[in-house]
């Protein structure tokens, strides 16, 4: 269970033609199964209100023209038409309910394959929480609409007008006497359910808050209880239950007057029907059974009209959700192939930044005429604080950015124009958090080169030094990492994130080394199987461990989007500055690990700041 | 709308009986007489309507039969009406009342769960998970919820619509109505059978949402991962096959609906029918009235209909019942008494602190702590030094009494620890962790969290400066009323530390816990904090769990521990002079600093070459 809880706001946006229609549009592929289920509903829905007035006809036809061979008539046809509404409601419940499923399976993959392509930008503003309510709830909101939203109302019409068309077979102007409630019906109606659907959404909003708050004082019980804010804590929460109670308690009570209210309202109509009927000038008029359709019509009339309401003030949501789905269904991709992109064939050619600027925000320049030139097979060490522009710098070379003035040229030409794929699938990243999927660690690996054998996976795991304690688990490579991998430690993801980067045999290496302490021996491990890595390939390293640093060719010290210093370990040391800085500091942290100082202490000295 | 009083005094204990529908029912304690209220709602609306149709006989029978006049009719007509305001009233108030039932009464656990976890004991919260809490509270507290709001009443009002009607069909004519529920048993029966296998069904439908949900989730986060292989079709393809799961999933539950609702259909249909061609054969034969027989088409409709939900209501109750038996796994836990201790010091703790052979265990079998014995002076420093799972925080925790030492005898100025009360001895402890915990509120808010009296912006702004954290607070969008958390600011590790001490400095204790506190800080703020926590440990017995010798060199007692033991004390100079574990992290200290130096000659040497 995931321990942030991200708080959905609702949204309502008014009818909006051409996003219905959109929305509408996404059930075209399936035509035929909509022609399906709304011809079945069609037939159940005038079968529903064919059935009253079979009724009627049993009483006035049978029971009162005292006629057994009509009333035998009558029920066989009744009796028939029962097995074909069920063939039908079959057809109507099956055809909508899997539409729905369909409709929904296709916008999860269509938004889900957009994704795919969108940049990293689009990521770094968007939270997590609002792409997957996008993905998962408004989806639902929007198949909802189309299957069953339109199941229910076209239903509800169609019942509804061919009820009408019986009463005025029956008897116009009794009939004329129930159409005009009708109206008055579906305005009581909508505005019910307008302000009962407000009241849920205040309901689900107290919820998520509530949740919040269980989340933070069961988390945070330890300063709740060396504080003693056991007293005012309690206080604030029953502020919260309170209100959830309030908004709870006035949802159900709403809905529960909505109903009966419905219900008075249609028994004037009962009422007025009985009482003109039975007035002398009219007997004879009205049949006995004809009393009792109409009875029958006016009380199941408020179903439909019910449903007819909840979609109505449903709808609203549900065109906001599409608005929202369709907004990130629309968004362009800010890194994408240019016209005539080509497969660069290789990367193993000089890398060269050329004046490059760089910004996520226009008012906040992060490189600024930035120039670098990297031979082949150099290894570039990248140290410095946290936002002085280091993973900026390694973004650009995996093109997950592009720079904003300037070129990066490969092979003397502008990365540019070569084709995304053939940039990205030639790179090797291994980040500082390493990130794994669910599956086994088999699949993570191969992850790297999806088309390798189990014995190259191997062989990859054992450069990586992943393969030993892969070994050891009791399933080897089938054992499962759980989800994210955390059923493993942290120094396992890096190696087999190691290992996924090796198979994938690179012709650039790109790391972002982690600052997390592990053992001496996974330590160990770790810098071997990266040895391996980058062993005669162009390397772009952000630093931590002094053996990496001292290995590169090249040490770079950026701050503020600069280079402030470069050089080999030995230049830099001698000129005691920025660099001297970070690698005392690092030093010491580093020896006080590999003299597993925290075995005696408990705890390793400070990470040096920075990340 | 008002709260009923008794929500603040019902102790959710009283619901743990043998039962569980016993338990549920003390529950409702307070809302006893509400919740039957609405159950007579239920059975008073129930009558109305079958009086509607009763009335509709009379009708036929004798105002269209054409015996009585026109004096009659109107009130018949009104007698429709009234008999629909009165079922409209009745279902209102019941509904109202259950409403009411069920919201108080979730109210009332929902409070109670909050403060009940607050006040258990650490040792309850050491083995238990977070999520799994958070939906005990939650989730399973709403299925108690819809227990009274929807299921118990629901069931109540299928089986007195059932009784009423069936009744009423009974004085009409026994045989039409013995005839009109042959059925019944299958119906619930096969109800019961669908929606024990649909909620199965529904079950793996989630199962699988859960999966997609994951696999989303993992794509989404790892979307550097993702391009950086440039994995993105083959992402498409897995997403596509969880999707496809769901899909299938998805479809099977939706073909069992289609099969059970038309099934149930034509068997309700059929029953129907048979009563009508009953009825209209009675009728015609005059065994019954016309009148008769429309009141009979009409009752026997919400004899049958109502049926086919009873089989999904008593499968959602059982659902509710486990929801309620988890809920009350909870409530079994007994509380940590915060106020009984019959001991209060007069005037303020000295801070004086005397361990004679203290031993701490969870269980027999693992000893945390075992043999403890020092002793300090008021305004002392104490500091704590060993490997991890060496004991040193559990020490330092029985000092609030977070956990009760099991043997041995802890002293607080002179008096046994366990005399005094907990709220009272943590009121008195201030404790600065090593990446402390901050509540997503306002910086303000989180200085002066649990300093338990108003305080002054000034005051608030003296501790922060204390702390040496006001002017990185300035920086910020809002200041001190910037929030902390996701919707806000994230601080550092350091940041966190200093508002920990700010707020640790409000508070004023007399004793002080530090874990090293200045371990994750960057060298600029490292002496301000020093000086910081300098002030801070003035004249407070202060204990420090410490990494580092430079940190506790002038501590009047160091505590070397391993295992649960004390294996050393005494004061930097003693210790550095013995064979022990001290001496092995200084000598490893001071070589690193040799280290050093020699690493940065051995560069500089070519530097005086040149």
């Amino acid at each position: 269970m995931s321990d942030t809880y991200y708080e959905e706001e609702e949204f309502e946006s008014q009818f909006n033609g051409q996003t219905v229609m959109r929305v509408l549009a996404q059930g075209r592929p399936y035509w035929h199964w909509m022609v399906g289920f709304v011809v079945s509903i069609g037939l159940v829905s005038v079968l529903d209100a064919y059935f009253t007035f079979l009724s009627k006809r049993i009483i006035d036809e049978g029971i009162v023209a005292r006629n057994r061979v009509v009333l035998m008539e009558i029920v066989t046809q009744y009796g028939g038409l029962i097995l074909v509404q069920a063939v039908f409601v079959l057809a109507m419940i099956y055809l909508t309910g899997v539409l729905g499923e369909r409709i929904r399976y296709d916008l999860r993959q269509k938004i889900f394959n957009h994704l795919q392509e969108l940049s990293l930008s689009y990521y770094s503003r968007t939270p997590v929480g609002w792409i997957m309510s996008r993905v998962t709830s408004d989806t639902d909101r929007i198949a909802e609409l189309i299957t069953w939203g339109i199941l229910d109302s076209s239903f509800a019409i169609l019942n509804i007008m061919s009820s009408a068309y019986f009463m005025l077979r029956i008897n116009a102007r009794l009939a004329m006497i129930v159409l005009a409630t009708i109206p008055v019906l579906v305005v009581v109606a909508i505005q019910f359910r307008k302000r009962i659907l407000a009241e849920y959404r205040q309901v689900r909003k107290m919820n998520s808050k509530i949740t919040g708050a269980y989340n933070e004082n069961i988390t945070g019980v330890r300063v709740v209880k060396a504080l003693g804010r056991e007293d005012e804590n309690m206080q604030e929460f029953s502020g919260l239950t309170k209100q959830m109670y309030r908004a709870g308690y006035r949802a159900a009570w709403l809905s529960a007057l909505f109903l009966p209210t419905v219900q008075i309202i249609s028994a004037f109509a009962v009422g007025a029907i009985v009482y003109f009927s039975g007035q002398p000038a009219m007997l004879g008029e009205m049949s006995i059974g004809g009393i009792q359709a109409f009875v029958s019509y006016i009380t199941f009339m408020m179903w439909p009209i019910q449903d007819l309401a909840r979609v109505y003030a449903e709808m609203q949501q549900a065109i906001a959700s599409a608005e929202r789905m369709f907004s990130l269904i629309d968004s362009v991709p800010e890194v994408q192939d240019q016209p005539g992109a080509v497969d660069p064939g290789s990367l193993t050619g000089e890398i060269v930044f050329e004046d490059v600027d760089f910004y996520y925000d226009n008012d906040k320049p992060v490189l600024s005429g930035f120039n670098l030139r990297v031979k082949p097979g150099e290894t570039i060490a990248l140290v410095g604080p946290t936002g002085g522009g280091k993973s900026t710098i390694v973004n650009l070379v995996c093109r997950f950015y592009e720079p904003k003035q300037g070129a990066i040229r490969i092979h003397g030409k502008d990365y540019r124009e070569y084709s995304l794929h053939g940039i990205q699938s030639r790179i090797g990243v291994v980040l500082q958090t390493p990130h794994l999927f669910s599956g086994t660690i088999r699949e993570n690996i191969a992850y790297g080169r999806l088309e390798a054998t189990p014995q190259e996976i191997e062989e990859a795991a054992q450069l990586a030094g992943a393969h030993e304690f892969i070994a050891k688990f009791p399933k080897g490579y089938e054992e499962q990492v759980g989800e994210g991998g955390n059923m493993l430690s942290t120094g396992q993801k890096q190696l087999i994130s190691l290992a996924r980067a090796v198979l994938a045999q690179p012709e650039i290496f790109v790391m972002d080394e982690a600052t997390s302490s592990v053992d001496t021996i996974t330590e160990a491990l770790i810098q071997r199987g990266m040895e391996n890595l980058m062993k005669g390939r162009t390397s772009f390293v952000i630093a931590h461990r002094l053996s990496t640093i001292k290995r590169a060719s090249r040490i770079l010290v950026i701050e503020d989007g600069k280079i402030a210093e470069m050089g080999t370990h030995a230049e830099l040391l001698r000129k005691q500055g920025h660099y001297y800085r970070l690698y005392t500091k690092q030093f010491r942290h580093q020896l006080e690990q590999e003299y597993d100082l925290g075995r005696l202490t408990g705890g390793a000295s400070p990470a040096p700041a920075g990340d | 709308m008002a709260l009923p009083s008794s929500t603040k005094e019902f102790d959710l204990k009283q619901a743990i009986q043998p039962n569980k529908l016993a338990g549920l029912w003390a529950l409702t304690a307070g809302y006893k007489k509400a919740y039957l209220g609405a159950t007579a709602g239920q059975a008073l609306a129930a009558l109305s309507k079958t009086g509607t149709y009763l009335l509709l006989r009379e009708f036929v029978d004798n105002i269209l039969g054409g015996q009585d006049g026109a004096g009659a009719l109107l009130w018949i007509a009104l007698g429709f009406i009234a008999l629909a305001i009165f079922e409209g009233s009745f279902t209102f108030l019941s509904g109202r009342l259950a409403a009411y039932t069920a919201e108080g009464i979730a109210l009332r656990v929902r409070n109670y769960l909050y403060n009940h976890i607050q006040r258990l004991s650490f040792t309850y919260h050491d083995k238990t998970q977070t999520g799994e809490l958070i939906q005990r509270s939650t989730s399973d507290v709403d299925a108690i919820r819809r227990f009274y709001a929807d299921q118990a009443i629901g069931v109540g009002r299928i089986i007195l619509l059932f009784t009423v009607n069936f009744i009423a069909i009974l004085r009409l004519n026994t045989q039409l109505a013995l005839l009109s529920v042959i059925v019944i048993p299958i119906i619930i029966g096969t109800s019961i059978f669908f929606f024990r296998r649909v909620t199965k069904a529904y079950e793996a439908f989630q199962e699988q949402e859960a999966v997609l949900s994951t696999t989303l989730q993992e794509n989404l986060t790892g979307v550097r991962v993702v391009k950086a292989f440039a994995r993105q079709q083959y992402e498409k393809q897995k997403f596509d096959k969880d999707n496809w799961e769901k899909y299938q999933r998805g479809r099977k539950l939706l073909t069992m609906h289609s099969l059970f609702w038309p099934i149930s259909d034509i068997v309700c249909g059929f029953q129907m029918l048979g009563g009508f061609i009953a009825g209209s054969l009675m009728a015609i034969d005059g065994v019954i009235t016309p009148g008769t027989y429309i009141a009979y088409a009409g009752l026997v409709v919400w004899l049958i209909w109502p049926m086919r939900n009873l089989g999904r209501l008593i499968v959602q109750t059982s659902t509710g019942l486990v929801s309620f038996g988890r809920v009350l796994e909870v409530v079994r836990e007994d509380r940590e008494p915060l106020t009984s201790g019959d001991f209060l010091p007069n005037q303020g703790l000295q801070g004086q602190v005397f361990f004679e052979q203290v031993s701490f265990e969870y269980d027999p079998e693992s000893r945390v702590l075992n043999d403890i014995s020092f002793e300090c002076q008021p305004g002392q420093v104490i500091a704590l030094l060993g490997p991890t799972g060496s004991g040193k925080t559990t020490l330092v925790n029985l000092l609030p009494r977070f956990y009760d030492y099991t043997t041995g005898s802890l002293k607080l100025d002179g008096v046994e620890l366990k005399r005094y009360p907990r709220k009272y001895l943590r009121s008195q402890i201030g404790i600065v962790e090593q990446e402390p915990f901050l509540f997503s509120r306002s910086i303000r808010e989180n200085i002066t969290y649990g300093v338990g009296r108003s305080v002054s912006d000034q005051e608030v702004e003296a501790a922060a400066r204390a702390a040496a954290i006001h002017d990185v607070i300035l920086k910020f969008p809002e200041g001190y009323s910037t929030l902390v958390g996701e919707k806000g600011v994230t601080l550092s590790g350091g940041q966190k530390q200093r508002v920990a001490i700010a707020r640790t400095l409000l508070k004023d204790p007399r004793i002080l816990i530090l874990d090293d506190s200045t371990s994750a800080v960057d060298t600029e703020t490292e002496a301000e904090i020093r000086t910081a926590l300098e002030h801070l440990m003035q004249g407070r017995t202060s204990f420090i769990i410490a990494h580092r010798i430079q940190s506790i060199m002038n501590a009047d007692l160091i505590l070397v521990l391993d295992k649960g033991q004390i294996v050393q004390q005494g004061i930097h100079d003693e210790l550095v002079n013995q064979e022990g574990i001290y001496r092995q992290i200084y000598d490893i200290q001071t070589r690193i600093d040799v280290e050093l130096e020699a690493e940065i000659a051995s560069v500089s040497e070519p530097a005086w070459a040149d």
